[in-house]
């Protein structure tokens, strides 16, 4: 190994060591008023170091002085883009590109190549120029696979350049290295594709992001896991749901080692305690959300016309599914998997407890029903209502719709009814003490599902009622309480929209307009609805039920813009505004038969 | 000027600061990057066109502090008084004036002084109020103050008012909504000694800065002043209650790490485990995907979560925008522009505070 010649070859390392020393650990601890000091102290080592090599020129080997050069060119070109001077960063950062051009995907080169890409890609978007960071680090990219697949062998880390022969790394921690640096190109990346809106791409390179922190053990188990939860909801929100459940039950399995292992500072403190109940709590609503859209899109593929199961779709969707249960293993390779063995093994068997493909009866959707009911209780134990309002309620919503969508599957409208009970069960208590002043969103969302439930169970009433021979008082009493009720959430939700003096707005903003005119289209219905022997009541109901209807027709012929939102009840509406005053008339003459 | 009252969008005020004392300008407006053009319309000077924005309020570098209260706080203190949350922002780049806007020149403890910003003035005329209901109803009314002053610092929260404490959690309540646990409320009789209190504890912050290596610029400091009221007619008991928060952000070009700012990728450079940001990219993907039954495990920042009735929730707010017109400034101060653009979207939905509850006694 040529030395360079004056001063000892020894005495260089040494300065090096300390200038990346003085930049990564020192510059730390420097004072606020000097932020840069280590950083600057660092630079003016390093230029000390790349004078002594131009000085050890002659006689010594060209490509290896060209490599050390770069080495340095590389270090002082972060350690300008760190102390805010972009510029001459980049020329740095340039010239050590320019030296490794013709060695790149040689060993001793191809990783400090690949970093110098990196800084470049994040120079550029510190620019706001995404695109030129875009072309760094695909090269980079490109490059690492040109390099795995021509060679392969673990490349020398950039710091191996200035160390003695003895200190030098072994393979695998040059590997460690050289994989460590592959992985923030890739998380550049992410972040580049985020920024040019290629959602999908993005994802997926989050995705391997991911699996490779795994892979090479880069992570630490509460954030990793919440990363992976994270990235299930995104896969939630595009129906991957196999997808979904791995990242889920990875990120399961991930964070139930944060447990065991103690934390970086021995003496763990009540507060990081918390956080990690809070993260674990966060984790089962992210399952809630699993749970809850797997059953909601099996519901829709399930439901016909009116919103019941179809049971023609059910056998069809039956019958497709056992045929695609062959090509299952298939499917299964084709999803980037998380883990080595062991950690997979133990995710494999966190995914068995819950299943992936759309649940087609009752008990297919009891069971998914009942671990998101779980994880409900779970989430719930965090998440109480004392301190942390809007979460726990978030959660009661959730358990609510999971009863929601539950019932659907259920055949039994007895037995639906009570599903529908249990929601009103927990929604109830908790609205009527929840102060609108401060919750005014919640408030009208729980003043919706009330009266939405109420107005379902009502109708479960009638159906029942419907299949006896005569309706008996019992029934009518609770058909006519039921509807009375919804009545009564529907038009606490309208009162909300009222102005501070009262006055129902003029015109509806455009987040409340489809609720408020479903809940005025809702309680035209209910007061059809009422039961009631006394025809002078019957009348009036049927006034009040018009005078609904009318606002509807009269509110879309003022706003037209408002038809879209509202158009099959618009449609129903108008019908009936026709049809009304005939049967009242009707009714009134009955009433008074000698007028 | 009338204060428009309809609509309920967060009003956006933009206040331009005279160029620092001792630079000396080249002729004319050569140095300077923005000219007023009348009481809401400024034009920023980039290439290679103007660039012209329109806000609910301008004020050029002659204007009053008297002025800027009239037109931006007057109405949310008198909304105050009405049962409403109000909520007032003070935005801007360090050395925007934003200090000056809303406290006045610094080490002047004087209540009286000539240049006292929004915060005393504000105190002055919350109180004026009181005392005129007061009088108003004979003794049948009786008014409660009390505040409240923390500064969030790197997303963990101080109380300014006891400065043995270390960091207070965030939590709500079912009946008084989201609260600081811990913070202490003091009880206020007079604009003086509220005065007296937010002077104590905006040292305390200054203080901080030196012993704890902390800079004022990087935290956000909010008071909060609770007005509750209670009247008596025959047996009827009617009471009112609604917080007036005041708040002045850490200067905008510390949000570089937060999501206000554009395009740069987050490093992992000496993060040597951890991408803990990655979080933050796939945050993102989620955020945009169609679907509503999602969860999302980053929560918002602290000040969002302490603030958010007054962010499209359920108070009156304003932002007051903060800008040095000094064309070294022009990046700070466009990007303070566009914020105060995007801010103007936002739309609140106020409701009157009465606890129908109180009626029963």
């Amino acid at each position: 190994m040529a030395a360079a010649p004056g001063v000892g070859w020894a005495a260089v390392c040494e300065k090096f060591r300390t200038a990346r020393t003085l930049s990564a650990v020192e510059s730390r601890k420097d004072p606020e008023t000097e932020p840069y000091r280590s950083k600057y102290s660092a630079r003016a080592l390093l230029q000390e170091v790349k004078q002594l090599l131009s000085a050890a020129e002659e006689g010594g080997e060209a490509r290896l002085l060209a490599v050390r050069r770069a080495v340095l060119e590389y270090e002082l070109g972060v350690n300008h883009t760190d102390t805010e001077e972009l510029s001459a960063g980049e020329e740095h950062l340039q010239r050590c590109t320019q030296l490794l051009e013709p060695h790149r995907l040689s060993p001793d080169c191809v990783s400090l190549y690949i970093q110098a890409q990196n800084n470049l890609g994040i120079l550029w978007s510190e620019r706001d120029e995404i695109k030129t960071a875009q072309t760094y680090l695909e090269s980079a990219e490109a490059l690492y696979n040109q390099y795995m697949k021509e060679d392969g062998n673990p490349p020398l880390d950039p710091s191996e350049h200035f160390m003695a022969e003895e200190e030098k790394l072994t393979d695998q921690e040059r590997s460690k290295r050289f994989e460590k640096a592959y992985t923030h190109t890739l998380y550049y990346l992410a972040q580049v594709y985020q920024h040019l809106e290629m959602i999908e791409k993005a994802a997926q390179y989050c995705h391997t992001t991911l699996k490779r922190q795994l892979e090479y053990c880069g992570y630490y188990p509460v954030d990793w896991a919440l990363n992976a939860a994270t990235l299930s909801q995104y896969y939630l929100s595009k129906q991957c749901f196999m997808e979904s459940r791995h990242c889920l039950a990875a990120a399961s399995v991930i964070f139930s080692q944060a447990g065991q292992v103690p934390s970086a500072e021995d003496n763990e403190t009540e507060q990081d305690q918390q956080d990690l109940r809070q993260r674990k709590a966060e984790i089962a609503r992210c399952w809630i959300k699993y749970c809850l859209n797997l059953l909601q899109s099996a519901r829709k593929l399930l439901e016909d016309n009116i919103g019941e199961l179809d049971p023609d779709r059910q056998s069809e969707l039956k019958a497709q599914r056992r045929k695609e249960e062959d090509e299952k293993e298939e499917g299964r390779k084709k999803a980037v998997l998380f883990g080595t063995s062991d950690i997979c093994d133990s995710v494999l068997a966190m995914e068995e407890k819950v299943s992936s493909v759309y649940p087609l009866d009752f008990q297919e959707a009891r069971e998914i029903f009942l671990v998101g009911q779980n994880y409900v209780q779970e989430a719930k134990e965090f998440f109480q209502v004392d301190g942390y309002v809007t979460d726990h309620i978030e959660i009661v919503q959730d358990h609510s719709a999971l009863f929601k969508v539950l019932a659907f599957f259920e055949e039994d409208y007895e037995r639906r009814c009570k599903m529908h009970k249990r929601r009103i069960d927990m929604l109830e208590p908790i609205y009527a003490d929840l102060n609108p002043q401060y919750y005014l969103l919640i408030s009208r969302q729980l003043q919706f599902e009330l009266a939405d439930t109420y107005y379902e169970m009502m109708d479960l009433k009638v159906a029942i009622g419907n299949r006896l021979e005569e309706l008996d008082s019992h029934t009518i009493k609770k058909i006519n309480s039921l509807a009375q009720l919804a009545i009564k959430y529907y038009e606490l939700f309208l009162d909300s929209l009222r102005n501070p003096d009262k006055v129902f707005p003029e015109e509806l903003e455009e987040d409340v307009l489809r609720p408020a005119m479903v809940a005025k289209f809702h309680i035209a219905r209910l007061y059809g609805k009422l039961i009631t022997s006394d025809s002078k009541k019957q009348l009036e109901n049927m006034q009040t039920s018009l005078e609904y209807y009318t606002f509807l027709v009269d509110y879309c012929e003022k706003y037209p813009d408002a038809v879209r939102a509202v158009e099959t009840e618009l449609e129903l509406s108008k019908e009936m505004v026709g049809l009304l005053p005939t049967r009242m008339e009707r009714l009134r003459a009955k009433l008074c038969p000698f007028i | 000027y009338s204060f428009s009252v309809e609509g309920d969008a967060i009003k956006v005020y933009v206040r331009v600061r005279p160029p620092s004392e001792g630079t000396v300008l080249p002729d004319g407006d050569q140095g300077l990057c923005l000219s007023v053009l009348s009481s809401n319309t400024i034009r920023l000077h980039s290439k290679p066109e103007p660039k012209i924005f329109t806000f609910d309020y301008v004020a050029n570098m002659e204007t009053t502090q008297e002025s800027v209260f009239s037109s931006v706080a007057k109405n949310i203190v008198e909304s105050c008084m009405n049962g409403y949350n109000g909520t007032i922002f003070a935005y801007g780049q360090t050395g925007s004036g934003k200090t000056f806007t809303m406290m006045g020149p610094s080490d002047s403890d004087n209540f009286t002084h000539s240049l006292r910003g929004v915060i005393p003035r504000s105190f002055e005329y919350l109180f004026f109020l009181i005392e005129r209901e007061k009088e108003k109803a004979g003794g049948g009314k009786s008014f409660l103050c009390k505040c409240s002053f923390i500064e969030i610092y790197n997303e963990q929260i101080f109380d300014l008012l006891d400065s043995a404490s270390a960091g207070l959690f965030l939590r709500e309540h079912i009946k008084k909504g989201v609260f600081v646990d811990g913070a202490v409320e003091q009880v206020l009789s007079s604009a003086a000694e509220a005065y007296q209190v937010l002077t104590t504890g905006w040292r305390n912050r200054r203080v901080a800065s030196t012993s704890m290596n902390r800079e004022s610029s990087r935290s956000h400091a909010v008071f909060t002043i609770t007005v509750e009221s209670m009247e008596k007619n025959d047996e009827i008991v009617n009471i009112r209650s609604s917080l007036l928060n005041l708040v002045d952000l850490a200067g905008s070009e510390r949000q570089k790490d937060t999501h206000t700012e554009g395009l740069r990728l987050k490093e992992a450079g000496n993060i040597n485990r951890s991408l803990s940001c990655l979080g933050q990219v796939i945050t993102a993907l989620v955020d945009v995907g169609n679907g509503k039954q999602r969860h999302i495990c980053y929560r918002d920042s602290k000040l969002t979560f302490l603030l958010r009735d007054s962010l499209g929730g359920n108070a009156k707010t304003c932002i007051i925008a903060n800008v040095h017109p000094g064309s070294r400034c022009f990046g700070e101060t466009l990007s303070t522009l566009n914020f105060a653009q995007r801010a103007k979207l936002i739309k609140n939905k106020a409701v009157v505070n009465e606890d129908t509850q109180g009626n029963v006694s």
